[in-house]
């Protein structure tokens, strides 16, 4: 036989994967970042975010001891924004966490258990997709009443058909490889094969599609929170600061830029982590690519 | 007076980043002619293809000319470009599948080349759809016409693609693996048909294939290419009779063929050995020299051009000893 | 005649699926997929089987790995049925009957490092020791060397995998290979390699080959006698030159007008 074909193939430049790089750089910074400051707030807060101070009222941006001033009430914008971003990405991370774990367990049920199965899983789910999420969150402030773990529960039940369909058909395509059906030659059984193979195949589109139900889920909570049937103080949402510096737009305006901006920057900075990892971890890329 | 091209390719070079799949690659299709370009996966023949079209996958480069109706093809724009494609020059690929619209009827398909190329009405395009899928041997074109792409059988499929990519009676059409996808039995009649129809509308072809014997069945002339170059380029019985090139030679002799098979299933086959280098450890000089039987120094360290002998070898196959798929 | 039964053989298999429900109260049509299939190797045997796509091939290997039940007849490991058999019986034949798929780039877990993928066999089919000296020598047996089991499935190329798909296929020490096109995916100078690489294993190994093709030429090199599948019956058996030079059975006459050679094209008679 051929000595030649002993050698492996040498490992391919890594060069090229610059720009995706790049991508997943400012992602990841922005959501470290988001995360840190919803961690510090925990420990330090430069002002007590709920107490008024009326003679500190409306104070610009820059001023001393309130780095980007204060609302209508006196109270410390940039220590809102931190007590927020705790919020959100309690209810951002808490209901793409649940439809994580739901949507996988749902997704890969239909993929491997057979036509009945997946008819239940997947007929149910298109009946869930088929109510209107925020609607839904809506009737469960009013009925159940409103705040965090509510707004959560509502999330996740948003999320979970959308993420059972997409670990469905990810499934199904491994499923179909040949390593596959040398698994069943060995009498592996499917549950096995579910935890061996199909898992770790589909865990680079689980962490994708995690990050950004996480930036819909921030976005989300702030819509319901604007709406006043979010959190209420003493929490406080980013989408709440929204809802409050609307009356004083005209007044001061900045007001509501800085809640707003948050806001985008953390969207962002997920929805590119997401598409970053996408790229490093899409096995089917790798593999064109080799 | 020369009889004009259907296509020049000159020095094209394709790549991405700092990979190089094409690595100066010349060759030319005379008006009616047939060429075959041969190699495996690797070799950057469908690159070629693709760069020819201006299909390139994104971050892909063309450098180079392709010279085709009088116009560098690497210049135009997509706009422009896009004109051409299915008009005077078009494409056969592989897979019928993802190449038809699943969601239109497959007559429909064909008349919207016509009426968008030809200039006709909506109606006189239809006609002329059926019309050649009768050519194209399809039973009852009428009724086929209105089915959806899924439907119809692979071999099927194939007939529609070529039926679409002669419709404009083009220049050039580019045959990518046309056969590949489809099954032993089928393949013949598929290739039956484009070398019927393509003849009849003196179009130019160029196929694309890794398939030695397809080359031989179709061809004219027919370039070898391996790691991003030509390495054997002549007339298909040239080359396919006396190869020059080590590595066509290899290619040959590997081909099970029944012809000198011993009864007791002892024969072995002939195999090069090693691998297709991949293009980010493309070897120095000849690239063919750690496969090569004849490889001496010189293959290492410089890179042989075609010479007299119609291949780029340092120490060509003499031609006293004929391959043995030929003798 | 030898009293020694066939190492593994099928006797009048049929199998049928059913057409998916149209309407609720109408029973679901079927279509057969096998018709009384006879089919058996002998140890130390190479034999093929040639159909194209739709003929019934996939169906006839799932069966004849144990991976599908047939509706009827019977499927006999060393004279035994498997489907008859008690758990230590199976697990000897699920030991003994290997196989190699067609698409090496599908048919290793990208996930999963060489080293691990090849002692998955052992794993699953709870063959216990020390599995390092096999490793070596079946990595040896197909022509590569340890440094392959660190490494993850994307660093080879198709031939090279192929190779571990075989050596996986070895590892348990199987008396039958049963390979599924498996040079179809890879390149004209690389088939001939595998290709080769299967003789010598029959050859030295001793084992038994079932090589599954679309190519009567190519089955030609591998075994001693090939079968012709159509329409999920076996038309017609005998030696591959045989089949090839005088086919009796028209769609055996069709497999064969269907290959093009290199001489056909270059005499100008191919088409």
């Amino acid at each position: 036989m051929s000595a030649a074909a002993t050698t492996p193939v040498p490992a391919r430049p890594k060069k090229r994967r610059g720009r995706r790089n790049l991508t997943l750089t400012i992602g990841l910074v922005v959501t470290i970042a988001f995360i840190a400051m919803a961690a510090v707030s925990f420990f330090y807060l430069p002002h007590n975010p709920n107490v008024p101070r009326i003679p500190d009222r409306l104070l610009p941006a820059g001023s001393p001891r309130y780095l980007l001033g204060t609302d209508a009430l006196g109270r410390d914008i940039f220590s809102q924004l931190m007590v927020g971003a705790r919020t959100s990405l309690m209810v951002g991370a808490g209901g793409a966490l649940i439809a994580l774990v739901i949507g996988t367990i749902a997704g890969l049920s239909a993929a491997a258990f057979g036509r009945i199965a997946d008819e239940t899983i997947s007929r149910s789910a298109d009946i869930m997709l088929s109510i209107p999420g925020m609607v839904t969150a809506l009737v469960l402030a009013a009925t159940i009443g409103s705040g965090t773990l509510t707004t959560i529960l509502a999330l996740s039940a948003f999320f979970t058909p959308s993420f059972t369909r997409v670990i469905r058909s990810a499934a199904l395509s491994v499923l179909q490889e040949d390593f596959i059906t040398a698994a069943r030659l060995y009498a592996r059984p499917t549950w096995f094969i579910l935890l061996r193979h199909v898992l770790p195949n589909v865990a680079g589109v689980m962490i994708v599609q995690f990050t950004l139900y996480f930036a819909a889920g921030i976005l989300t909570e702030a819509g319901l929170s604007y709406l006043g049937v979010g959190v209420t103080r003493p929490s406080i949402s980013w989408g709440m600061m929204l809802n409050e510096a609307q009356q004083q737009v005209g007044i001061s305006s900045p007001l509501a830029m800085w809640p707003g901006l948050s806001i985008v920057i953390v969207v962002l900075g997920l929805n590119l982590l997401g598409d970053g990892l996408r790229d490093v971890l899409d096995p089917k890329l790798a593999r064109r690519t080799s | 007076m020369s009889v004009p091209n259907a296509i020049e390719v000159v020095d094209l070079v394709v790549g991405v980043d700092e990979l190089s799949a094409v690595r100066g690659v010349s060759f030319a299709v005379p008006a009616r002619g047939r060429m075959g370009l041969v190699g495996e996966s690797g070799s950057g023949k469908s690159m070629t293809a693709m760069a020819l079209m201006g299909l390139l996958p994104p971050g892909w480069q063309a450098r180079g000319r392709v010279l085709h109706d009088g116009v560098d093809l690497l210049t135009l724009s997509d706009k422009a470009l896009s004109s051409r494609r299915g008009r005077t020059i078009s494409m056969v690929f592989q897979d019928p599948m993802s190449s038809l619209n699943p969601v239109r009827r497959v007559g429909d398909q064909i008349a919207d080349v016509i009426h968008r190329h030809m200039g006709v009405t909506r109606r006189a395009a239809h006609a002329q759809a059926i019309d050649l899928m009768t050519q194209m041997n399809l039973p009852r074109p009428e009724q086929l016409a209105r089915a959806f792409p899924h439907q119809i059988s692979g071999g099927q499929k194939q007939r529609i693609m070529i039926a679409m990519a002669l419709a404009c009676y083009p220049q050039l059409i580019i045959a990518d693996e046309p056969t590949t996808a489809l099954d032993v039995t089928v393949q013949k009649q598929v290739l039956r048909l484009l070398n019927a129809a393509t003849r009849e509308r003196n179009s130019a072809l160029l196929m694309i294939t890794h398939d030695l014997p397809v080359i031989a069945a179709m061809c004219d002339t027919v370039a070898v290419m391996y790691a991003g170059r030509i390495v054997e380029h002549g007339p298909v019985q040239k080359v396919f009779r006396t190869p020059r090139h080590h590595y066509t030679r290899g290619l040959l002799d590997s081909q099970p063929t029944m012809d000198n098979i011993a009864l007791d299933g002892s024969s072995r086959l002939h195999s090069i050995p090693g691998m297709v280098p991949p293009l980010h450890a493309l070897p120095s000089g000849c690239a063919f020299h750690p496969r090569c039987p004849a490889a001496t120094d010189r293959c290492r360290t410089s890179m042989p051009e075609i010479d007299a002998t119609g291949a780029a070898c340092w120490h060509p196959v003499p031609v006293a000893a004929p391959a043995e798929a030929a003798s | 005649m030898s009293p020694v039964p066939p190492v593994l053989a099928m006797e009048q298999v049929t199998q049928a699926y059913s057409h998916p429900r149209t309407a609720l109260f109408r029973a679901p049509g079927t279509f057969t997929v096998l018709d009384c299939i006879d089919f058996h190797v002998h140890a130390g045997e190479a034999v093929g089987l040639v159909g194209e796509s739709g003929a019934g091939k996939t169906t006839l290997t799932r069966i004849l790995t144990g991976m599908e039940k047939p509706q009827s007849g019977r499927v006999l490991f060393e004279g035994a049925d498997i489907w008859q058999a008690g758990p230590a019986e199976r697990a000897r034949f699920r030991r003994s009957v290997q196989m190699v798929l067609q698409n090496p780039r599908s048919s290793l877990d990208p996930r999963m490092k060489i080293g691990t993928a090849l002692l998955e066999p052992m794993r699953s089919l709870r063959i216990d020791g020390n599995h390092l000296d096999r490793l070596t020598e079946v990595l040896g047996q197909v022509g590569l060397d340890t440094s392959a089991l660190e490494r993850f499935p994307h660093e080879f190329s198709g031939g090279q995998l192929q190779r571990i798909a075989i050596a996986r296929a070895l590892m348990p020490n199987p008396r039958v290979l049963v390979a599924d096109e498996p040079v179809s995916a890879l390149d004209v100078s690389i088939q001939a390699q595998v290709l080769n690489l299967l003789k010598d294993l029959v050859r030295d190994l001793g084992l038994s080959l079932v090589f599954i093709a679309h190519d009567l030429s190519v089955v030609a090199y591998t075994t001693h006698r090939a079968s012709v599948i159509a329409g999920g019956r076996i038309v017609e058996t005998g030696p591959p030159v045989e089949l090839f030079t005088r086919p009796k059975a028209p769609q055996t006459q069709n497999l064969v007008s269907a290959v093009l050679t290199v001489n056909s094209g270059l005499s100008g008679n191919a088409l």
